[in-house]
């Protein structure tokens, strides 16, 4: 079935019913004719008052006044009007208290870099002596030329030509993880690769979802790369899902687990190890299966994006047992990697049930 | 011809994606099959202010609309034809004979005005909106083109604008792409384009002959303008539908997506249609075993893929940065200028970026495959006919 | 073209049947578009708005397309600037109106319409917030029925709270006219809400826009003549419009953000009257 063509998600509505009865109500009520049609909202069920469920009730949107009180600290998401000390929102979004601080977390923002996020990033730019990388962002992040290991086997100090070759450390385009060092004051991140974890990335898939900061996507969890076996023949598989909703799905590669082994001689002796091939751009020999389970790999993380699901380390991994079995169950075996459309939700629907 | 938009990818996803692509079957990225359309959704009819218009949305996010709006117009004439009645059509023919002799602008003027049905391809004005680009912009001017060219390649859309001899219906096309163009948006529009126009509607003629048309006010009862069979509510024939199909390895592949196109060795354009010759007997048995409709080519555009002017990948072996011992030779490797590792030969794992045009052989099987018997083409147009377009 | 709003005295009802503080039926959607930062689709009547937000985000060296369709720089020069800069593009869709017209971009209109918005964007946008970067706004006019302005407006707001942009307060915007012309000179003309393309026509009219739930007036465009008298009560009429569209695009908002909180997209977060910790 080459093309599938579904019923539209958002319907515009159709023109309003032209109801007598309904502009017999218009009359008698005076305070303007002006009302919205729920049932095309797509809400289902709406509750008689949703203001009055206890869910909703941290839920804000801009422009609504959250505590007069001056005892409170007012943190992302909030402003104060001038001449007052009312604490506002400015997001539409759901209240988030810590201790005295008040923020509101937003429904969907850009990723917003913290420090000790582990992030994917793209090179975009390089300058003198530092790259920009793109982290899906605000603003481009910085990876300054100090803040990477130096190939050389030695702990050395960057000469000039470093500085001359740097594009053949990163260049335009290259992939890279990485974890954000420092903030600047206007919240522009400062990255370092200065471990055997971070580096260029090579013999796998990209994929772009939106990162933390509200709905759906990857959020911050307590292991945001792991290494994770391939079904069907396929051999084990790196994941590294970046905070800010890059995600790099490769094939796992010994060499680098048995260096990582290495670092725990000695933080010191950690330069020297650098692996040799962390500014590689060539891939290793990948076999086909492998290649077929990482595509089915990105499938699930996407299937996950489409359908409003979080990504995490737990739902990646249920997810790809449940791609697996769909696979096995459908007429092509384990072949049918594809889950966009309807298989992504009939994917999704599965997880949610469990 | 013009380039579709550059993507940033590192050189060793290229690799990746051309290796997973290369391989039998080829891997897509998001795991279609080769011939599979992103799944998509559709509607028509959501402007009540136009004669026909159309909305699509891919998965991926991208999202045209079409709309369609009609106006009548005096067709232009030539000075000699200022008379309309039937005696005058001796003199025409003649005139068209002193013509084919002469040839010259034979087939032009043919088409213009002689030709009893015949019409002229500026009664169709068609623009593309993309945001962030210009009007324009070479890209936005390529896509028009290959969008207009589609539908007027045979002269016979235009024939359907015909009012009388005096008039005729100008229509404007205006396309829009709501969304940032994430991937080369001509697949998207060419089928919001044909939704779009099996959408259009023209009011109902109530004038007879060549006097000055007036039109029945019910909207109701206005035709289509691709008309349908009033028994099986089918439509009999169909506008074109452009395909973007691109060759790796040895593979062809339909509907690629942005990072697919980066690693293209070859990208065409067809458009196709249906062909109204022969359709007589195949409609005879449309609910057996038709093995698909005749379709025609219409037109076909190479695209210029971005896999061009992708930097190539550095081998280990050159890489200045590679290893523990290179770093010792850094001065001899810097020298080394990165165009001679561009000449350099293939390294398993390394991108390299396609040279040289494509091979006929190539081009010759992306155009078979498209137009193959229930193929691809057909099941695209099969399964826009199932949208609602009423 | 000569029109006949004149039989309003009759009956005291508009053209399409409504009476004078009455607002045409108002749709809103938010989130209609899964690539981008934010989007909306807006309906007045039938002025009909699709809105798509881009950003904030710094553009790249290889990105200087955006700005290349002459946008109205609002919020600053960009690039290294302190603030965000608002750029707003309007596509006007040449089957929007009645007869096929088609604008180009360097059309006047359209220039004056972005410039508007993105002064009044910029204005309520916390555009401090992020520096060298770029907002950018697209908006697309599928149909056009009077109000166009309002609605635009009205639609980047909600795509921008879409976006999770913070912003001070909600911008929304609502025409208000006469009910007799100019040149009638009509002491007893009564003020309307929201005019249609008919009324627009014929009758001096002006677009206001507010802040929240305010009586603060970020934008006011009035492009007719009209008695200074006659003024005041039209302002009003138009700022209480805008109160009720606040109401309107709140609840699209809300509803949005019940459906992720019911589906478990997002937490139900603490708020100041839960114990759970201290």
């Amino acid at each position: 079935m080459p093309i599938t063509i579904l019923p539209p998600k958002f319907s515009h509505p159709p023109p309003p019913p032209q109801d007598i009865s309904d502009s017999d109500s218009d009359l008698s009520s005076d305070d303007g004719g002006a009302h919205l049609d729920f049932a095309s909202l797509g809400l289902p069920n709406r509750k008689p008052n949703p203001a009055n469920n206890p869910l909703f009730t941290n839920l804000v949107t801009p422009g609504t006044l959250i505590t007069p009180d001056p005892q409170w600290m007012r943190g992302h998401g909030t402003y104060i009007p001038p001449h007052t000390t009312h604490i506002t929102s400015s997001l539409a979004g759901i209240i988030t208290r810590t201790n005295k601080l008040i923020s509101v977390s937003p429904l969907r923002a850009r990723y917003t870099p913290e420090v000790g996020d582990l992030v994917v990033g793209r090179i975009v730019e390089v300058q003198a002596k530092r790259w920009r990388v793109d982290v899906g962002s605000v603003q481009l992040a910085s990876l300054p030329l100090s803040a990477i290991n130096l190939p050389g086997g030695i702990l050395r100090k960057r000469t000039e030509t470093d500085e001359l070759q740097i594009r053949t450390f990163f260049a335009e385009g290259d992939l890279v993880v990485a974890e954000v060092q420092q903030l600047f004051q206007d919240g522009g991140a400062v990255l370092h690769t200065r471990s055997l974890k971070y580096g260029k990335l090579r013999n796998g898939l990209f994929a772009a979802v939106s990162g933390v900061g509200g709905g759906s996507g990857v959020v911050r969890s307590r292991r945001q790369v792991w290494t994770m076996e391939g079904q069907n023949g396929g051999g084990k598989m790196d994941v590294i899902l970046g905070v800010n909703g890059y995600v790099w799905i490769s094939k796992h590669v010994e060499q680098v687990a048995k260096e990582l082994e290495q670092k725990h001689m000695g933080i010191t002796n950690m330069e020297e190890n650098v692996s040799a091939g962390v500014y590689s751009s060539q891939n290793d020999p990948i076999d086909s299966d492998t290649m077929r389970e990482i595509t089915r790999l990105r499938g699930v993380v996407t299937a996950l994006v489409e359908n409003g699901c979080r990504v995490d380390e737990d739902m990646v991994i249920r997810g790809y047992a449940e791609a697996c079995e769909m696979a096995m169950l459908s007429e092509t075996g384990p072949e049918d990697i594809y889950l966009g459309g309807q298989r992504g939700e009939e994917l999704t629907r599965a997880l949610r049930g469990n | 011809m013009a380039s579709s938009q550059h993507v940033l990818l590192s050189p060793a996803e290229l690799s990746y994606l051309h290796s997973s692509l290369s391989l039998t079957p080829p891997l897509r990225p998001d795991g279609r099959s080769p011939t599979q359309y992103r799944p998509l959704s559709a509607e028509t009819g959501i402007l009540p202010g136009t004669n026909g218009s159309a909305r699509i949305c891919f998965a991926d996010g991208t999202e045209a609309i079409v709309g369609v709006k009609a106006e009548v117009e005096k067709t232009k004439r030539r000075w000699d034809d200022d008379t309309i009645f039937s005696e005058n059509n001796h003199h025409q023919q003649q005139q068209q004979q002193q013509q084919q002799q002469q040839e010259g602008e034979e087939e032009n003027e043919g088409r213009n005005n002689n030709d009893e049905e015949g019409g002229s391809s500026d009664w169709v004005e068609l623009t593309v909106e993309i945001p962030g680009y210009r009007d324009d912009d070479s890209g936005t001017v390529f896509l028009g083109q290959m969008l207009s060219e589609a539908l007027l390649a045979d002269g016979g859309f235009v024939k359907r604008l015909r009012i009388n001899r005096r008039f005729h219906w100008k229509l404007f096309l205006d396309i829009l792409l709501i969304s940032p163009p994430l991937s080369y948006p001509l697949p998207l529009l060419s089928l919001t384009t044909h939704l779009a126009l099996l959408a259009t509607r023209l009011p109902k003629l109530k004038s007879e002959g060549d006097e000055d048309p007036f039109f029945d006010d019910d909207w109701a009862a206005a035709p289509y303008l691709y008309a349908r069979d009033p028994a099986t509510k089918r439509v009999a024939e169909r506008p074109p539908v452009t395909l973007l199909v691109m060759a790796v390895g040895g593979n062809i592949i339909f509907d690629p997506s942005k990072e697919e196109l980066a690693v293209a060795d070859v990208v065409l354009a067809v458009s196709v249609g249906d062909d109204a010759q022969g359709k007589g007997e195949d409609r005879m048995d449309v609910d057996g075993s038709n093995p698909g409709r005749n379709l025609k080519l219409l037109s076909i555009r190479t695209v210029d893929p971005p896999s061009r002017l992708t930097p190539p990948g550095v081998a280990n072996a050159a890489n200045s940065a590679y290893g523990h011992a290179q770093v010792v030779n850094t001065g001899a490797n810097q020298k080394m200028p990165e165009a001679r590792q561009t000449e350099s030969e293939a390294v398993e794992g390394v991108w390299k970026p396609p040279r040289g045009g494509a091979k006929a052989v190539v081009m010759g099987a992306l155009v078979q495959k498209v137009l193959v018997r229930g193929g691809v083409a057909d099941e695209v147009l099969d399964a826009l006919e199932g949208v609602d377009t009423s | 073209m000569p029109l006949d709003t004149s039989t309003y005295n009759l009956a005291l009802l508009r053209v399409d049947g409504r009476r004078w503080n009455e607002l045409r039926r108002i749709h809103a959607q938010i989130r209609t578009q899964a690539a981008a930062d934010g989007s909306s689709y807006l309906e007045m009547g039938h002025t009909k708005v699709m809105c798509v937000v881009t950003g904030p985000s710094e553009p790249g060296p290889r990105r200087g397309v955006a700005g290349a369709g002459g946008g109205g720089g609002g919020g600053g020069a960009g690039g290294q600037s302190k603030e965000a800069e608002v750029v707003v593009n309007i596509v006007i869709a040449g089957f929007s109106s009645v007869d096929r017209k088609r604008r180009g971009r360097g059309d006047k209109r359209t220039l004056e319409m972005q410039s508007t918005l993105s002064n009044t964007l910029a204005a309520t946008l916390h555009t401090h917030l992020f520096p060298h970067s770029q907002i950018n706004i697209s908006l697309h006019v599928l149909s056009q029925d009077g109000s166009l302005l309002a609605a635009l407006i009205n639609a980047a707001t909600l795509a921008c709270v879409d976006a999770g942009i913070p912003m001070t307060d909600y911008v929304t915007a609502c025409t208000a006219g006469s009910t007799s012309t100019y040149a009638a000179n009509d002491e007893g003309a009564d003020p309307l809400l929201d005019l249609n393309h008919q009324e627009e026509q014929e009758l001096p009219g002006l677009t206001v826009a507010t802040l929240g739930d305010s009586d603060k007036v970020v934008a006011l465009v009035c492009e007719s003549r009209v008695q200074i008298s006659r003024l005041e009560g039209m302002l009003a009429v138009g700022v209480d419009g805008c109160k009720q569209v606040r109401e309107i695009l709140d609840q699209v908002i809300k509803a949005q953000g019940q459906k992720m909180i019911l589906e478990g997209t997002v937490d139900k977060g603490t708020g100041l009257n839960d114990m759970d910790l201290d």
